[in-house]
């Protein structure tokens, strides 16, 4: 629109000078704010700032040293690939598919069974993540639901799932807290393909697999797209579910890089080393959204 | 190509029938069009041919073979649905070659059978773009193309007119004639438009409430029509349906069958005259040029209103009093159950 000489504001705003002033500064506030704390990250990830003791107050700037530390110390790189392994497994592959395999199975049944599966799906979304890690921990632990239900009764020794398949666990508990936003984003996609289209492929002669394969999954491809954009940006930087039932552990099994940033920068106290994670990992969600990006761009 | 015959069939949807068993026998590349009233059953009708919808009872027929838990694609049929139902992530090529693909016809076939269906709908310039770059006609056009080239015996067409403008419409019927003429294939055609039925059809089979009201070639359906229903839903113009008062000043000379409740007479089939006849006054004036239509309102409560067409000129304006006459050779009478009497007078 801007090409056609024509101001891209509503007539209603640009008629007005003053209200266009007062319309902007909620949006000038918030892209303030949210340079100010990005900047200030960035700046004091080149520093040796502390949160506690003499370095709280005297810092310095300490150029690249945080970001070489990143490569040489213990930590980052091992707590990025959990993080990396947390996303793939329980956002891409878990709520992702599961959530279509719902949606493309539950948009054809009407009735109980579908309903009492809709809100088991919203329970979990809808569930403070405090009181799910709590759940989890319940049953997964060496004496809870699933060792009183299945394992003992089966005559084997009750195991301790939470210690020894922690990530696992952290895994299926994501998946079972997340699916319903997938799920809900692909019934309405779903919604979107036309039934007509979806018969010409049975006509054509596709079977269920083509039908999804070379039909549906290309039709709602943007969709799909912007899923994984969202599911990635939250799974690569979710906190709260994995700190209450783990805190990271066992070891540090399960401490992905939101975990090891808080403890880098709340727990040791290494505010500048912390920043300097936090800055990796904002380009490294950065570099992924760029590939999702591309997915959504329609078909040329 | 393929015979196909349904007998007895009929579709529930739970407690709902909305196909009361219809028996109908198709010959080898006849051109059969479905046509009735929305809601009584056609697509439904269709979908069960085409395999998208159960039997729920008596059987579908295709080359004497019984169809009914055949899946679509192993039934030799293709079909064209209303709203295109393009792949719209394919090209055209894409589009039309997609149903060969499946079946794994080689490669060179599959373009030959291509490159032949995009002669005959001159789609060759378009064979590499997307759907969406394509007008609703061309997207039709795309629509039949991924239909020929499966080389089906059987072409199914649901509604697929309807979402052109008048003129595309016209033109892409004479197109799909056409088609029938040079494929020589059976084709069931399902419509809500007459024109469409009585232009495009070999036989036209009427439905009304999930029952068949009457089979037969355009000209009998409109000559012969086997009751009220047929009678006003063929024809041009909706025909006139007249009281046997109204019939008697129409027809002064005309004795009318007994049991007579209504009698039809098209707009085409009235006569204006100077005196007598039945009267009334002109409320609205159709001009088409070639003839006009004239909604006349007549003096009297009962049936008030009929249509008369006319190329004559001179015939009256809005407001004006008119006198009209039927022509007796081509009136219909009905019973109280609207079927048809025979009339002594009719050709």
């Amino acid at each position: 629109m801007q090409k056609s000489g024509k101001s891209w504001v509503s007539p209603w705003l640009s008629g007005s000078v003053p209200v266009l002033i007062v319309a902007a500064i909620p949006a000038l506030i918030f892209v303030g704010v949210l340079l100010y704390f990005t900047g200030w990250a960035l700046m004091f990830s080149f520093t040796n700032l502390e949160l506690y003791g003499r370095k709280a107050t005297e810092w310095s700037f300490v150029g690249l040293d945080n970001y070489e530390r990143l490569f040489t110390r213990r930590g980052f790189l091992e707590s990025l690939w959990t993080t990396l392994n947390f996303t793939f497994f329980s956002a891409i592959i878990g709520q992702s598919i599961l959530g279509f395999t719902l949606a493309a199975v539950l948009r054809n049944m009407y009735g109980g069974v579908r309903s009492v599966l809709e809100v088991s799906l919203m329970l979990g979304w809808l569930l403070p993540d405090i009181v799910a890690a709590f759940l989890w921990s319940a049953t997964t632990s060496k004496t809870g639901l699933v060792n009183q239900l299945i394992v003992i009764p089966l005559g084997m020794e009750p195991v301790n799932f939470l210690n020894d398949y922690a990530l696992p666990v952290v895994i299926l508990a994501n998946i079972w807290k997340g699916t319903a936003w997938s799920y809900l984003l692909y019934s309405a996609a779903l919604d979107n393909v036309s039934k007509e289209v979806v018969e010409a492929a049975k006509v054509d002669g596709a079977n269920a697999w083509q039908r999804t394969r070379r039909v549906i999954l290309p039709i709602i491809k943007p969709h799909i797209g912007t899923n994984l954009l969202f599911i990635t940006i939250w799974t690569f930087t979710y906190f709260p579910l994995i700190y209450a039932l783990t805190g990271g552990g066992p070891g540090s099994k399960t401490e992905v890089l939101s975990i090891f940033l808080y403890k880098q920068s709340f727990g040791i106290g290494k505010l500048g080393y912390g920043s300097a994670i936090s800055v990796a990992m904002l380009v490294i969600v950065g570099v992924m959204s760029l590939f999702y990006l591309r997915l959504l761009k329609e078909p040329e | 190509m393929a015979d196909l015959a349904l007998h007895s069939v009929e579709k529930t949807f739970g407690a709902l029938k909305v196909i009361k068993g219809i028996d109908l026998d198709i010959r080898n590349g006849e051109f059969i069009v479905f046509v009735g009233p929305s809601g009584c059953g056609k697509s439904t009708l269709l979908r069960m041919i085409a395999g998208l919808e159960n039997v729920s009872g008596g059987t579908v027929e295709i080359g004497g073979k019984v169809m009914n838990n055949t899946p679509a694609p192993q039934r030799g049929i293709a079909m064209v649905f209303q709203s295109y139902a393009l792949y719209p992530h394919m090209s055209v090529r894409e589009n039309m070659s997609f149903g060969l693909e499946l079946s794994k016809t080689p490669k060179a076939k599959i373009q030959e059978r291509v490159d032949i269906a995009a002669g005959i709908l001159q789609l060759e310039p378009y064979l590499d773009r997307s759907p969406r770059e394509l007008s609703g006609g061309q997207r039709q056009r795309v629509a039949i193309g991924r239909a020929i080239v499966r080389e089906p015996e059987v072409f199914l067409f649901d509604e697929p007119l309807s979402n052109l403008d008048a003129a595309l419409r016209g033109q892409t019927r004479v197109e799909i004639a056409r088609l029938h003429a040079r494929l020589g294939t059976t084709m069931i055609y399902v419509t809500h438009d007459q024109v469409e039925a009585m232009t495009l059809a070999d036989r036209i089979v009427v439905l009304n409430g999930g029952e068949v009201a009457q089979i037969g070639t355009p000209l009998e359906l409109y000559r012969n029509p086997a009751n009220a229903f047929v009678a006003g839903f063929i024809g041009g113009q909706q025909m006139n349906f007249l009281t046997p008062e109204q019939a008697a000043r129409a027809l002064p000379d005309t004795a009318l069958p007994d049991g007579t409740e209504t009698v039809g007479v098209r707009p085409e089939h009235l006569q204006q005259v100077t005196g007598g006849g039945i009267e009334g006054t002109i409320d609205v004036v159709e001009e088409f040029g070639e003839y006009a239509l004239y909604h006349i309102t007549l003096d009297g409560d009962a049936l008030p209103s009929v249509t008369f067409k006319s190329s004559a000129t001179g015939v009256g304006a809005m407001g004006d009093r008119i006198h009209l006459r039927a022509d007796p050779q081509h009136i219909h009478a009905f019973d109280a159950g609207g079927l048809a009497l025979s009339v002594p007078t009719r050709h």
